[in-house]
């Protein structure tokens, strides 16, 4: 009995993923995933920096109001609407007419959006340093500029990191959805081996491992900056 | 102390600070010369503060003018980070810069701003702790220090930019009780080293001490001044009389 279910199990497993290396599915899609979620990543802290700098000088001194305003609705909107919906548009919508590499839209759409998300981040550590640090740098005769980057940000930084990497987390399974677009990341690369096989329950338990190793590795590294980071804090 | 022939140092017209419909300060006219250690003291709320930071634009002021320098520093076209860098500010809460080494706290202006050598401003920044007595703490960080000796270190640290003026903002009204004599004591060399000086206190024994003047701000503007022997024991103004004798 207990045999049989081993010999069912090994078909299984070399039904989906060593007949015709369909294993390699899923190592291209998890390149994919990563790729996505690294240059999403990097792009979303751009703008997410950007945009947290323009909302903290318009708090702060009432100047740039017209850019405020356009950031305010690119908050309101990305964080408004589902990421799915947004990969969709700007694939089918915005790029539906020019011929564009499918990742590259892909790092474009989720880049937006956890710009909007990484720009609350930036933003609530810039609000958790207090008042009188840019009052103390300022009245030594710093420019705005040069205080927030020489005494805000390096403090603000510090203390949004560990968010940060939360936001990656997010922000790599998110990217599962890159499949409405037919791109072969890993979720897409389970769900093709499904269709070949006809085997839903193999390849898309792997697919949900691989998901929660890399995200439990994540989140050991997490736990190790944040008490590395609370040890050198001389406070 | 007050040199007649000389122009004042700082020199306040008719200067104003509303926020919003409050008027806080209602056109004050008044002139700090070099070397004179001013107090300014009056209840909480009257613009003591206010008043302070208006003198290098912490907070903006509504109307009149700041001649320091010779230049109005409320003139838009002036570059009012420059003037701060010969104006040096002492704030209750320290405010030091908690990533930075107490070193670093102490160099990284002169540095930045001056364009000094590292070798330079270390070494002016040791003399001045030295005379503060605390140069073995050079390379700690300002977390790890007592408030007092947090406050002294952010005295150096406004020194070491060789400002023409220190402002001082109730330098000692966030110490426990027994670290405030340490820091009215560097505030007393510096006076007696005739650096002038604007402090907002609550310290009356210090201002009886150590001023050149008292000034007693109250509704919006000053109510009376004068040197401090007279103003303690010969106020004339009702509310001078009333506040000092809240405080005294
Ligand atoms: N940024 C601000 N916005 C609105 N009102 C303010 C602001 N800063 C100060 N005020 C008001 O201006 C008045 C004067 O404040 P200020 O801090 O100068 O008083 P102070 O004399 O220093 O008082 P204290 O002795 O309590 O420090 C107060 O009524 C205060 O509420
Ligand atoms: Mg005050």
């Amino acid at each position: 009995m207990f045999e049989q279910y081993i010999s069912i199990f090994q078909q299984e497993f070399i039904n989906n993923f060593i007949k015709e290396d369909r294993w390699r599915y899923l190592t291209n899609g998890l390149l994919v995933t990563l790729k996505l979620t690294f240059f999403a990543v990097l792009l979303g802290l751009v703008i997410g920096f950007t945009i947290a700098i323009i909302r903290n000088v318009h708090d702060n001194t009432g100047k740039l109001g017209f850019l405020n305003f356009l950031c305010n609705l690119y908050l309101t909107v990305i964080r408004g609407t589902p990421v799915v919906v947004q990969l969709m548009i700007i694939y089918f919508v915005i790029f539906g007419s020019v011929r564009i590499d499918k990742a590259l839209t892909a790092i474009l759409a989720f880049g937006i959006n956890s710009g909007a998300y990484q720009a609350e981040i930036f933003r609530a550590g810039i609000q958790s340093i207090p008042r009188g640090q840019m009052e103390a740098g300022r009245s030594l005769g710093f420019s705005y500029f040069q205080t927030m980057t020489k005494i805000i940000m390096p403090q603000a930084l510090k203390n949004v990191i560990p968010t940060l990497l939360n936001e990656v987390i997010t922000l790599l399974k998110e990217t599962s959805v890159a499949g409405y677009i037919a791109l072969e990341d890993l979720t897409k690369g389970g769900d093709i081996i499904r269709s070949r096989t006809y085997s839903a329950f193999m390849p898309l338990i792997a697919v949900a491992l691989i998901y929660l190793i890399m995200v439990l590795i994540l989140e050991r590294i997490v736990k190790l900056i944040e008490r590395r980071l609370s040890k050198n804090d001389k406070r | 102390m007050t040199n007649a022939n000389e122009s004042p140092l700082i020199s306040v017209r008719n200067l104003e600070k509303h926020f919003g419909d409050m008027k806080v300060l209602k056109g004050i006219t008044v002139d700090i010369n070099k070397g004179d250690v001013v107090c300014v003291i009056g209840p909480s709320g009257s613009g003591k503060s206010t008043f302070l930071r208006c003198l290098n634009r912490l907070d903006e002021p509504t109307g009149g003018e700041i001649i320091f320098d010779g230049v109005n520093i409320l003139d838009p076209a002036t570059d009012i980070d420059l003037h701060r860098q010969k104006m040096g500010m002492v704030f209750q809460q320290f405010n030091l810069f908690p990533h930075m080494s107490i070193m670093k706290n102490l160099t990284i202006a002169p540095m930045t701003l001056q364009k000094k050598s590292k070798e330079e401003a270390e070494g002016y920044a040791y003399e001045l702790l030295e005379r503060v007595g605390l140069k073995n703490r050079a390379l700690d960080y300002p977390l790890q220090l007592s408030g007092g000796q947090q406050q002294r270190i952010a005295i150096v640290r406004a020194l070491c930019m060789k400002p023409e003026v220190m402002l001082f903002d109730e330098p000692t009204s966030a110490l426990d009780p027994e670290m405030v004599g340490e820091v009215l004591e560097v505030m007393k060399e510096l006076a007696d080293e005739h650096m002038t000086m604007v402090v907002v206190t609550h310290e009356m024994g210090f201002a009886r001490e150590v001023a050149s003047r008292v000034m007693f701000l109250d509704g919006g503007d000053f109510l009376e001044e004068n040197e401090p022997k007279e103003f303690f024991a010969n106020p004339q103004n009702d509310r001078l009389k009333e506040f000092l004798g809240k405080v005294l």
